[in-house]
C-alpha cells in the first residue's frame, strides 16, 4: 500500500505522540509509526514519578528548571493523569545535612517550593518512614500515569487529524540526494507492507535512536541505561519519598494507585530489548529503600520490571542540540546533511511536552511555517474528569468484575474493546487496569479471553495467547518469588500447569 | 487431651492419615487451618500423568517406582499405593465413586479447553472422557465468570452456550453459590427446560463442576432426566466443588469413626523433648490449649498453606523445624520459563522409607514424627500430575507406619 504524509514520526512513546499532538494542534498533518503499541519503550516502563525537578537541583539545575516549568504546565493540562501527592526528601542520620541545606537553597534559586519539616512533622505525615530520620524537605513531586497521559495525547492528536500505524516496523529508508524520500514499513500483525512517502521525518525512537539512524549510516551516541524497579503489594506512603542526597540507586519510592514503586537502578546496557533484572539489583533496591521505610524489608512484592533510558552524551560536536542537557534535539540537516530528518531523544517523561514543542518548532522552521505551539495552554480532553477509582468503587457489586484485584468491570473492558484497533492482548492490558494488581493477571486474563471469545474477537488459538501471557508475566514475577508471593505462584502453577495442563 | 495420633494439616494427606489411624481403632485428632488444597486443586485423583493412556497404570507406575527411589512413590512402593487407593475408594461407595477406565489414565476435558491425563475420575466427570467421540454441548452461566462455555467449546470442537439464570445478567455468581442453587429442584427445572430448547443432535452435555455439593449424582440424574441426554462436569478454576465433596465426605466419616476435628486453628507451637514430640499448642483466643499424643503426622503441605516458608536464601519448615532439602538460593530455584519444572518444587522434607524425617546422615530426627503429602521432597506433583496420588498414598503409609509401632 502506498501512503503519503507531510511529516512521518517514528516512535509511539510520550515524545512521538506528544509531537503528533503538537503538530496536529498547529494544523500540520502527521503519520506516526510504532513497531509495538504506544508506550512500548521507556514511556511505559518508568517510575511514574511526576518530577518537580528537585531531584536535579544540585546536580543539573537546567534540567531541574525544565522539570518545574513543565510540572506547573502539566498540572493544568493533564490533571487527570497526575496524583498531586507532594514529595518528601528525607535525611537519615548517615546523610549529609550540608547537602540538605544546599538542596533547599538550590530549590529556592529556581523557584521550586521547598519546605523543611522536622522529624516529628515528617513522621506525622508519613508514619511508615524510619523513626530515626532527621528531617525532610517537602517539594511538589507527584505521581503520573504514563498510559493515561500518552493515550490521551494520542486520542486528541487523532481527533485533530494525526494518523497512527501501530505494530508497524520500518524495514528500510530510501534516500534521494540529501533527503529521505520514503520509508518501507511492515505491519507486524496483519503482514501488510507500506511504502510511505514523506516530506519530513522525525526520529522519536528514544532508546532506539541510534538503531534507527544506523540504516542511513548515522550515529549520535545514545548510551543505554537500564533502570529496574520493584512494585510492592501495598502503598506505604501518600507522598513520593526521596532520599535527600545526591541522586543514587534505590532512593525513590513513588506511590501509584494502591501500590508503591521502588526504584531505581542504573546499569549500562548494550541491549535495548533483551535485558534482565538481576538478583543484585533486587537486593540493592530492597536494602536502600528499606532504610527509608523499614517495612519494605518484609513486604510482599508483586513484580519487578525494568526500562531502558536513552541518555544523550553531551560533548558531541554540533551546535543544534537542545538548550538543555536533559534531552537532545538534533537537526540532521546541519549535522549530517540530511535536510529533512530530526532526531529527538533523552529527556524525562515530565518534559515530554517541552520536547515535543521544541521538535515541532524546529520542524516548522524547516518547513518555513510560522505557527505557535499551544500544548502548554490547551488541556487534554478528559482533564475535567475525576479519578477513576471512585467510579470503580461505586460499581462494585453492581456489575461483573473481571479483575478482582483492581476492580475492573467487564463493561469497562467491553467499552475499550469496542473502540477497536486493538491488535493483541498487550494492547488491551495497556488500556485498562487488568493484570496490574496482586495476582498480575493470573485470573483476569483467563476471563478476558473468555469475554473476547464471546465477542467473536479471538482469531487465533486463545490458549496460545494465554500461555504467551503467562510467560511474559513470569519475567516480572520470577525475581520476587519468595514469602507470600510464592504462595500465590504455587496457586497459579497448580491451576495452569496442573488443573488446566497448559 | 491425649491422643494416639495427632495429624497436623487437613488436606487430603492429613485426612487419609487420620482415616487410616481411625480405622485401626486409634484415638485421632486432626487439626488444620482449613480445607487444604483440596478445595483449590482437587477434582479427579491424579496418580501419575506421565503414563500414557495406552499403558496399564500398574505397569507404568511399577517402572516409575523402580526408577525413582527418592520419590514418595518409590518410598511407599507399588503394593501400598494400591492399598491406599482402595482405602480411599472405600469412602466413596456408589453412586459417587472414583474410577479409572480400563485401569489406565484417561483424558478429561478442563475448563481451559484442554485435556488432562488423570487416573481416578468421579462419576460426575466420567462421561467427559467420551467428548471426542460424541457430539457435545457445553453449558455456561451468565455471571459465572470463571467458566466460558463458548471458548471452551471452540477449543474442544463442540458447541457452547451461556444460560442466563437471573433477570439481571450482570449479577455475579460464585462456584459455591451455583453449587448450592443446583440443589434446588426449581433451578434444575429451569436449566432442564432451557437446555432442552437449545439442544440439537448432541448426546452429551457438559457443565462446569458445580452440580451440587452434597448430592451431585442426584442433581445430575435429575437434570439428565429433564434434558434427555447424558451430562458431565468439567473441572475448572478454584474453588473446587468436587474437592469440597471429598473433604465433606472425609469429615463426616471420620467423625462417625470417632475421630476429632479441630478446624480453623493453626498450631502455634510444637514442643519436643529430646528426639520425641510431646504436645502441640493451639491458640484459641484468648486461651492456649495444648494437645499431647504418642505420635504425630505432619501434613501441612507446601507454600500455600504455610507448611514451607521461603525467603531469598532459605526454605524452612516452621513447625517442627525439620530440615528442608534445597540447593542454592532464590535465583536458582526457578527456571526461565513459567512452564519449566522449577527445582524449588522438588525440595521438601527428606524422609526414610517409613516417612520419618531424617537428618543429613539419613538418621530419623524424631522417633514419633512422620511426614505425609506434598511437603515431602523428591516429587514435582504439578508437572507429574501426581498430587492426589502422593497425598493419598503417603497419608496412608505414614499412618500405617506410625500406628504399627
Amino acid at each position: 500500500m502506498n501512503l503519503k504524509t507531510e511529516v512521518l514520526i517514528i516512535g509511539g512513546g510520550a515524545t512521538g505522540v506528544g509531537i503528533a499532538r503538537d503538530l496536529s494542534l498547529r494544523g500540520i498533518p502527521s503519520l506516526l509509526i510504532e513497531k509495538g503499541d504506544f508506550l512500548s519503550g521507556a514511556s511505559g516502563r518508568n517510575h511514574g514519578l511526576f518530577h518537580s525537578g528537585a531531584r536535579y537541583v544540585v546536580s543539573d539545575p537546567e534540567a531541574a528548571r525544565e522539570c518545574i516549568t513543565e510540572n506547573r504546565i502539566l498540572r493544568k493540562i493533564v490533571p487527570h493523569c497526575i496524583e498531586e501527592t507532594d514529595g518528601l526528601f528525607v535525611s537519615l542520620p548517615e546523610d549529609d545535612l550540608d547537602f540538605r541545606d544546599r538542596f533547599i537553597q538550590a530549590c529556592q534559586e529556581i523557584t521550586i517550593p521547598a519546605h523543611l519539616l522536622s522529624r516529628d512533622e515528617t513522621l506525622s505525615l508519613e508514619p511508615e518512614l524510619h523513626p530515626d530520620l532527621l528531617s525532610s524537605v517537602k517539594v511538589p513531586d507527584g505521581a503520573i500515569d504514563p498510559f493515561e497521559l500518552v493515550l490521551g495525547n494520542a486520542k486528541d492528536a487523532e481527533d485533530h487529524g494525526a494518523k497512527f500505524l501501530l505494530h508497524t516496523e520500518i524495514t528500510s529508508l530510501l534516500l534521494e540526494g540529501n533527503r529521505i524520500k520514503s520509508v518501507l514499513a511492515k505491519d507486524l500483525v496483519g503482514g501488510d507492507e507500506y511504502s510511505i512517502e514523506t516530506s519530513y521525518l522525525i526520529n522519536a525512537t528514544g532508546a532506539w535512536a541510534d538503531h534507527f539512524l544506523k540504516r542511513i549510516g548515522l550515529r549520535i551516541g545514545v548510551a543505554l541505561s537500564k533502570g529496574s524497579m520493584l512494585i510492592t503489594n501495598q502503598r506505604f506512603t501518600q507522598r513520593v519519598i526521596n532520599r535527600c542526597r545526591p541522586p543514587s540507586d534505590g532512593d525513590i519510592i513513588v506511590p501509584n494507585h494502591t501500590v508503591s514503586i521502588l526504584g531505581t537502578t542504573s546499569v549500562r546496557s548494550e541491549e535495548v530489548e533483551q535485558f534482565e533484572i538481576t538478583p543484585e539489583e533486587i537486593t540493592l533496591l530492597i536494602k536502600e529503600t528499606s532504610r527509608m521505610i523499614p517495612a519494605i524489608e518484609g513486604c510482599r512484592f508483586i513484580r519487578a520490571y525494568a526500562g531502558i533510558r536513552p541518555l544523550f552524551q553531551s560533548g558531541e560536536k554540533g551546535d543544534d542540540r537542545a538548550i538543555s542537557r536533559g534531552f537532545a534535539l538534533i537537526d540532521h540537516g546541519k549535522r549530517d546533511g540530511i535536510k529533512n530528518l530530526i532526531t529527538i531523544t533523552g529527556g524525562k517523561l515530565v518534559t515530554y511536552r517541552l520536547m515535543a514543542e521544541k521538535t515541532s518548532d524546529l520542524l516548522c522552521q524547516k518547513m518555513g511555517v510560522d505557527v505557535s505551539c499551544t500544548t502548554h495552554i490547551k488541556p487534554l480532553p478528559g482533564a475535567e474528569k475525576s479519578s477513576g477509582l471512585k467510579n470503580r468503587l461505586a460499581a462494585i457489586g453492581q456489575e461483573e468484575t473481571l479483575c478482582d484485584c483492581e476492580l475492573v468491570q467487564k463493561a469497562e473492558v467491553e467499552a475499550v474493546l469496542k473502540e477497536g484497533k486493538l491488535k493483541n492482548l498487550q494492547d488491551i492490558l495497556h488500556r485498562t487496569r487488568l493484570a496490574k494488581g496482586t495476582c498480575q493477571g493470573a485470573f483476569c486474563v483467563y476471563r478476558l479471553l473468555g469475554v473476547l471469545h464471546d465477542l467473536g474477537m479471538v482469531k487465533v488459538d486463545s490458549n496460545k495467547v494465554l500461555k504467551g501471557f503467562l510467560e511474559e508475566r513470569w519475567k516480572g514475577i520470577r525475581p520476587v518469588l519468595w514469602g507470600s508471593a510464592l504462595k500465590e505462584e504455587e496457586l497459579i502453577e497448580g491451576i495452569y500447569k496442573g488443573i488446566f495442563n497448559l | 487431651m491425649h491422643y494416639d495420633l495427632i495429624v497436623i494439616g487437613m488436606g487430603l494427606s492429613g485426612l487419609m492419615a487420620a482415616k487410616t489411624a481411625a480405622e485401626m481403632g486409634k484415638k485421632v485428632l486432626i487439626i488444620g487451618k482449613g480445607l487444604g488444597t483440596l478445595s483449590i486443586f482437587s477434582n479427579t485423583i491424579d496418580l501419575l500423568g506421565t503414563i500414557p493412556p495406552t499403558m496399564k497404570m500398574k505397569d507404568g507406575l511399577s517402572q516409575w517406582v523402580h526408577d525413582h527411589p527418592e520419590h514418595p512413590y518409590g518410598k511407599v512402593g507399588l503394593e501400598k499405593i494400591e492399598e491406599a487407593l482402595s482405602s480411599f475408594n472405600s469412602f466413596f461407595p456408589p453412586p459417587y465413586t472414583f474410577q479409572s477406565k480400563n485401569d489406565a489414565n484417561s483424558l478429561v476435558p478442563t475448563g481451559a479447553g484442554t485435556f488432562r491425563l488423570t487416573y481416578l475420575i468421579p462419576s460426575t466427570m466420567m462421561k467427559g472422557i467420551n467428548l471426542k467421540e460424541k457430539k457435545t454441548l457445553i453449558i455456561g452461566f451468565e455471571g459465572y465468570k470463571d467458566f466460558y462455555a463458548r471458548r471452551l467449546a471452540d477449543l474442544l470442537n463442540c458447541r457452547g452456550i451461556t444460560l442466563s439464570l437471573s433477570e439481571n445478567p450482570q449479577t455475579e455468581m460464585t462456584a459455591a453459590a451455583l453449587a448450592r442453587r443446583m440443589e434446588k429442584p426449581s433451578l434444575r427445572d429451569f436449566i432442564g427446560a432451557e437446555v432442552k430448547k437449545e439442544i440439537r443432535d448432541e448426546e452429551l452435555i457438559g457443565f462446569p463442576a458445580v452440580l451440587g455439593v452434597n448430592d451431585p449424582m442426584g442433581v445430575r440424574k435429575d437434570i439428565e432426566k429433564k434434558i434427555g441426554a447424558s451430562i458431565f462436569e468439567i473441572p475448572g478454576l478454584p474453588p473446587s466443588i468436587p474437592g469440597m465433596r471429598i473433604f465433606n465426605r472425609f469429615k463426616a466419616k471420620l467423625i462417625q469413626k470417632g475421630g476429632n476435628f479441630l478446624s480453623g486453628y493453626s498450631v502455634s507451637k510444637a514442643i519436643p523433648r529430646k528426639n520425641h514430640f510431646e504436645k502441640i499448642e493451639v491458640f484459641h483466643p484468648p486461651v492456649t490449649n495444648s494437645y499431647s499424643a504418642d505420635h504425630f503426622i505432619l501434613a501441612t503441605g507446601r507454600f500455600i498453606g504455610g507448611g514451607l516458608l521461603a525467603d531469598r536464601e532459605r526454605i524452612v519448615e516452621p513447625l517442627f523445624n525439620l530440615p528442608v532439602s534445597y540447593i542454592g538460593s532464590q535465583e536458582e530455584w526457578f527456571g526461565k520459563s513459567f512452564f519449566a519444572q522449577h527445582s524449588i518444587h522438588g525440595y521438601g522434607i527428606l524422609t526414610d522409607a517409613s516417612l520419618r524425617p531424617i537428618d543429613e546422615n539419613g538418621k530419623p530426627i524424631f522417633e514419633n514424627v512422620w511426614v505425609a503429602g506434598t511437603i515431602l521432597s523428591g516429587h514435582h506433583c504439578v508437572n507429574e500430575k501426581s498430587r492426589e496420588g502422593i497425598e493419598i498414598t503417603t497419608g496412608y503409609w505414614a499412618a500405617r507406619n506410625a500406628m504399627k509401632l
